[in-house]
């Protein structure tokens, strides 16, 4: 077992880890935070997206152990106060979830894109978004939310 | 007529959760002192079981019971009585390569899947057959004993004097289709926590689309009577049919493991679990053979296909009767003959996914008759339209030969919608040719289903109940796996109430509380559990009205009730709130309940597989679909950059939902037109990962515009039919349309990879590409001036 | 007797602070440890069992300033063993010099797989189809390796030996990539080919570093990548442009001779007759676009 320091959705976690678990199964099991999804384990899907030093990564690839001393942001960090994120307003209002099991990941890593770049073009919302696979959707409707998020930045 | 709520752009009511993180899936739940399931698989497609020796993993600290598949006593399943072939752990054989054969339950996972490494399984490794063609020929290995030939299913219809209707066509083609073998692909990997509590009953939360099927499974294979069994659904993570229709091995496992324990269980699969074992599209060859007027009038069809089932039945029945029924849909045929045949092999089951059965044989048909239009030198589109079935006029039906029976049909419209379009009208205006790039436009116009008929019990069911306060408690047996249904049914039950939507609260299916229902599949959900939706808001209504016609003494015909407001239409004086009216009805003697109740009356006439006679929806929808695609004539490589999709589903209750499931279906057509295979190598999934069963991502979309063909469908509420199924079917005809248009060459056999279009292109001596349908055509005209 | 495994197999970790500490545990755990960059290469293979689990993993993260991009002496770009194939992608100095490389970063995995991958690791992944190892073979790039007997500057040519093999023995670390000064008036592509157009593996990779002047091609490397068992330079075509004036016949002759060069495999991915079709399709295309005003 390893003990870890973990920043998670802004409250400090001292937690025990397997040292072969998953950030994904610490945020999962350890803080029963499962609004992370694991769809492959593989780093394929991005369903496990979440932001760790304001940066995405696939939680089924990090090792709980070196989460330590980072921090981050899971889907249920995005609203504060019951008011809803706005790119979590944009995907409601445009349609861009449908099964909502890639939503989570989809909200993280459009959340990270539009913070490093509030204005992207249409090429690199594909680019950007390529590690997040929806099968429900097809993409038209997300690529609809994370534009009419973009607008809501704009205001 | 004049809508509320339908026809509105509606957010899904469950979007809030979904949104948050707050939405929980099956593998979200645990409960305390739950232990973990774990499988054990067979490392052989097939193998005879000699003996399992579960005995140093029973010995491992942490694991607390070990099952195999004779703690199962004899018992299997099947989607009709009459096909009951599959156990929930293998038994005597394994008939796939990891086919489920033991199963322990641990103190955690890691201890769990440690013990599943300490059973050790005695095999005789047999001959195994997996290829459907050759599981037919003589002397090939059985994979069911006495299953001659290893014929699961067969069907042989005839309409109509075919031989006749070829001897007198003009045009006959013969020509060889192949499908891809194709999986649902969602993203959630089937899972369950299970608890068999000490009174008797079983309590499970499974990833299921149609979860009154796993009740009945679940009380059949445990003997238990159905009210102790309690399905309760958690959210789903897409569905698709197949695999969350059905049970998988985890499930029954979960369960006995939970039984022996006395402990809830709880199973998650893998991804890779997931792509090699659960039920996928079948592959099917289609030997299809059509005839032709000179004019390009159809004549005749005569199908035969062969399909890979796989190691057992599974819903294979289902899936070769639509592959057969719909080929008279959408255009007009005379005379058609099919016979099929679903073959054993020793590969993973091949069962229903989204566009089921219809898929394949429409692919052919609509590429055959491109081609025969080609060689007619008929317009693709007039061909079409020369073919196509006429829109019903209003109180009339059309009636197939193997009387399929139409009251609305968009075929013609949606053709002509799209072949206006500036995609297809303006196709010979810019060059074909860009450096490496050749470009084409192709179409396809095809039907599909709704409110799919089955056997045994087919009705929905919806209980609306009126809070004192005039909110609403909406109570289906029907599954939102993703398609938007829950959205779609608080909005015929607010239309039909007079309620606002927000009035109207959902939850999901328990099987304690809720109606039975066969679940997500056929394009069953908005319109057979909207009925019942829409039938149950109005006797609600009508016990509503009845208290206000007696508090007001005016006639209950008299009385409307329209967003939220109850009013006299013949007294503007009389009017109050819908909460009012709730309140004076609840409370009125010694206080009343008012419950309304419905269920769906149509498509209640058993399907016929002896025949193919009949109906096998409740009402069909109607897709013509343009695709443009750049081919790189050096690489294969095709990029995808417009779909227009012309819908007819009747008409779209939530268009925002409509629009995502068109969009939806239509990408995972794409995935399996160019992309998506499973490459198998003796039974083994060679690809059994996202990164290599290949399935469109962010880039590899085209631009998709939908345009919707109204036709109100008089047996759907509102006028709805189906979305999403019917652009799966329009799109692989389409690409390959389009494909053929930059290449000259028609690609019969899916999935269409780069490197078949490189093999075909250096095949025709084409390198450069001239072949490219429009340049070929513009060189000639040049030479001949 | 198969399992398909959720979980990772049970492995300790350890996380040292210096160099000299990993080395030790380097030399310690011998062959029973895995060094842990990124991880995602590593994740994965794990998870599937790939590879026999080690027994511990010795994740060089603790380790400060291991993360660099530099071209401090002006005498070539230094690439730490930690800088992530994100770093590559967005750096200003990369993008500005050895565009080559940002581009090849950019065409790799995810975002997420990005952030967290480096290019060490996906050297010493040593797949055939390592997206940066053609424009680092182009690039004449050496991997800086050490121990705890001291250092050796390998050159990347000679640092694969064979799928999922390189020269990096089990008390080693790769701790540096090292990528000379470019010429002037040279210019390099990357080209992947993919079935989809992200999320994918190469089929065929192919790397060209050109460096011309009024119409000669007065250098030119020329790297594979997913047509041998290991990336590959081709260098048997280079030399049929080298020191020659550009020619469509050249060119093209250029393309065949690497095609010839190359050694491609049948596999689920691509054929051996496609891959090699498309090295001469794509190391044509490649040099006219390096070319190409």
């Amino acid at each position: 077992m390893k003990q870890i320091t973990v920043t998670v959705n802004g409250t400090v976690y001292e937690l025990q880890v397997k040292s072969w678990a998953t950030l994904l199964d610490m945020i999962r099991d350890d803080l029963g935070l499962t609004g992370t999804k694991e769809g492959c384990g593989l780093g394929e899907c991005g369903a496990c997206t979440v932001i760790m030093d304001g940066k995405t990564v696939n939680a089924c690839l990090v090792l709980a152990p070196e989460a330590d001393g980072k921090e981050i942001i899971t889907i249920e960090g995005l609203s504060r106060g019951g008011q809803f994120h706005p790119v979590q307003e944009a995907f409601m209002e445009q349609g861009g979830i449908q099964c909502g099991f890639c939503t989570p990941g989809m909200i993280l890593s459009t959340k990270a894109l539009l913070d490093e770049n509030p204005n992207p073009t249409d090429e690199e919302i594909r680019r950007d978004m390529a590690g997040n696979f929806c099968r429900c959707t097809g993409y038209t409707k997300i690529f609809e939310s994370i534009k009419a998020a973009v607008r809501k930045g704009d205001t | 007529m004049e809508f509320s709520v339908i026809g509105k752009h509606v957010p899904r009511v469950d979007a809030p959760e979904k949104v948050t993180g707050q939405a929980r899936y099956a593998a979200d739940y645990s409960l305390p002192g739950m232990l973990w399931c774990k499988v054990h698989r067979s490392p052989y497609a097939h193998a005879r079981i000699l003996h399992v020796d579960t005995s140093r993993a029973q010995r491992l600290p942490g694991v607390k019971a070990v099952v195999t598949g004779k703690d199962f006593h004899g018992w299997s399943w099947g989607w009709m009585p009459e096909t009951r072939d599959e156990p929930p752990l293998a038994v005597e054989k394994a008939r796939y390569l990891y086919e489920a054969v033991a199963a322990v339950a641990a103190i955690d996972e890691d201890i769990a899947e440690e013990a599943c490494d300490l059973i050790t399984v005695d095999y005789e490794e047999l001959p195994g057959v997996y290829d459907p063609e050759e599981a037919l020929q003589d002397g090939a290995p059985l994979v069911h004993e006495g299953r001659e030939k290893n014929i699961s299913i067969e069907y042989h219809w005839n309409f109509g004097d075919v031989e006749k209707a070829f001897a007198e066509s003009h045009i006959i083609r013969e020509d060889r289709f192949c499908t891809s073998r194709a999986t649902k692909g969602y993203v959630e990997p089937p899972a369950a926590l299970a608890y068999y509590d000490p009174a008797g009953y079983i309590t499970i939360w499974p990833a299921k689309q149609s979860p009154y099927f796993h009740y009945r499974h679940l009380a059949a294979c445990f003997k238990l009577p159905l009210n102790r069994v309690r399905v309760i659904q958690p959210f789903i993570g897409g569905g698709f049919g197949g695999t969350k229709n059905d049970s998988v091995a985890g499930d029954f496992c979960a369960v006995l493991l939970s039984k022996m324990t006395g402990k809830p269980v709880k199973f998650v699969y893998t991804q890779e679990e997931e792509l090699t074992t659960s039920r996928r599209r079948h592959s099917m060859i289609v030997y299809n053979k059509m005839g032709a007027k000179r004019d390009g009038t159809l004549t005749a069809v005569q199908t035969r296909v062969i399909a890979d089932g796989g190691a057992y039945t599974a819903i294979g029945p289902l899936t070769m009767y639509l592959a057969g029924f719909a080929t008279t849909l959408p255009y007009k045929l005379p005379t058609y003959k099919y016979d099929a045949y679903r073959v054993f092999t020793n590969t993973p089951i091949g069962a229903a996914m989204r566009g089921h059965g219809i898929t394949h044989t429409r692919f052919a048909c609509e590429i055959q008759m491109e081609m025969i239009a080609e060689e007619l030198g008929i317009d693709p589109v007039q061909m079409r339209l020369r073919n196509a079935i006429d829109n019903p006029k209003p109180g009339t039906m059309y009636e197939t030969i193997n009387k399929v029976t139409l009251k609305t049909c968009g075929i013609k419209e949606a053709l002509n919608t799209v072949a206006a379009h500036p995609l297809w009208r303006d196709k010979d205006k810019a060059p074909q040719r860009r450096d490496n790039i050749s470009w084409g436009v192709g179409l396809s116009g095809t039907a599909y289903l709704g409110g799919a008929r089955q056997r045994g019990h087919q009705s929905c069911g919806a209980i609306v109940r009126i809070c004192e306060d005039g909110t609403v408690n909406l109570l289906t047996g029907a599954t939102d796996c993703g398609q938007g249904s829950d959205t779609v049914l608080c909005m015929i039950a607010a239309e039909e109430l007079g309620v606002r939507l927000k009035d109207i609260a959902i939850k999901r299916v328990d099987t304690a509380y809720t109606p039975c229902d066969p679940g997500s599949y056929g394009s069953r959900v908005t319109i057979l559990a909207g009925q019942a939706t829409q039938m149950a808001a109005a006797d609600a209504k009508r016990q509503l009205v009845r208290s206000a016609a007696e508090t007001w003494e005016v006639n209950p015909e008299d009385i409307e009730i329209k967003e939220g407001v109850v009013f006299v239409t013949t007294d503007a004086q009389k009017s109050m709130p819908f909460s009012k009216l709730a309140r004076i009805a609840c409370y009125s003697g010694s206080g009343a309940v008012i419950i309304g109740t419905g269920y769906s009356g149509y498509g209640v006439e058993p399907l016929d597989f002896d025949t193919g006679m009949g109906n096998g929806g409740t009402s069909y929808s109607f897709t013509a679909q343009l695709a443009r695609v750049g081919v790189d004539m050096e690489t294969g490589k095709v990029q995808v950059t417009d779909f227009v999709i012309a819908h007819d589903g009747g008409r779209p209750l939530n268009p925002l939902g409509a629009e995502g499931q068109n969009e939806g279906g239509a990408i995972q057509g794409l995935g399996q037109t160019i992309y998506e295979n499973f490459i198998m190598d003796k039974g083994k999934t060679l690809n059994p990962t996202f990164l290599d069963y290949k399935m469109p991502r962010t880039t590899d979309v085209p631009d998709i515009q939908v345009i919707d063909i109204i036709t109100d469908d008089p047996d759907g509420p509102f006028g709805a039919k189906e979305a999403s199924e019917g652009s799966i079917v329009s799109t692989p005809p389409a690409v390959v349309s389009a494909i053929h248009d930059a290449t000259g060459i028609w690609f019969t056999e899916l999935p269409i990879t780069p490197e078949k279009i490189v093999k075909a292109l250096k095949e025709k001596g084409d390198k450069k590409g001239h072949g490219s349908v429009r340049e070929a055509k513009r060189m000639k005209e040049r030479q001949e001036t | 007797m198969v399992t398909l495994y959720r979980r990772l197999p049970r492995v300790e970790y350890v996380q040292p602070k210096t160099i000299e500490e990993l080395l030790a545990l380097r030399a310690q755990y011998a062959g029973k440890g895995a060094l842990l960059a990124g991880g995602t290469d590593l994740m994965p293979k794990l998870k599937r069992r790939e590879i026999e689990a080690p027994g511990c993993l010795i994740d060089l993260k603790g380790i400060p300033d291991l993360a660099y991009i530099s071209n401090a002496e002006g005498d070539g770009l230094r690439i730490g063993a930690l800088a992530t194939l994100r770093a590559i992608e967005t750096s200003a100095l990369i993008q500005a010099t050895y565009g080559i490389l940002s581009q090849t970063a950019s065409s790799m995995a995810s975002v997420q797989i990005r952030n967290r991958g480096t290019v060490a690791g996906n050297l010493c992944n040593a797949v055939p189809s390592a997206d940066t190892a053609p424009p680092l073979l182009a690039l004449d790039a050496t991997a800086k390796l050490m121990s705890q007997k001291g250092e050796r500057i390998v050159p990347l040519d000679d640092f694969f030996i064979g799928p999922n093999k390189t020269v990096l023995s089990d008390d080693e670390l790769l701790v540096e990539i090292q990528v000379p000064r470019v010429l002037p008036h040279s210019r390099g592509v990357y080209l992947k080919l993919t079935q989809r157009s992200s999320m994918e593996l190469a089929v065929v990779g192919v790397a060209v570093m050109v460096s011309a002047r009024n119409g000669v091609c007065e250098n030119i490397k020329i790297a594979l990548g997913a047509v041998a068992p290991t990336p590959m330079r081709a260098k048997r075509a280079e030399a049929v442009l080298r020191g020659q004036h550009f020619s469509e016949e050249l060119i093209e002759h250029t393309a065949r001779t690497a095609a010839e060069e190359s050694r491609p495999i049948d596999d689920h991915r691509a054929t051996q007759e496609y891959r090699r079709d498309m090295v001469e399709v794509l190391v044509k295309r490649a040099v006219i676009e390096t070319i190409s005003p």
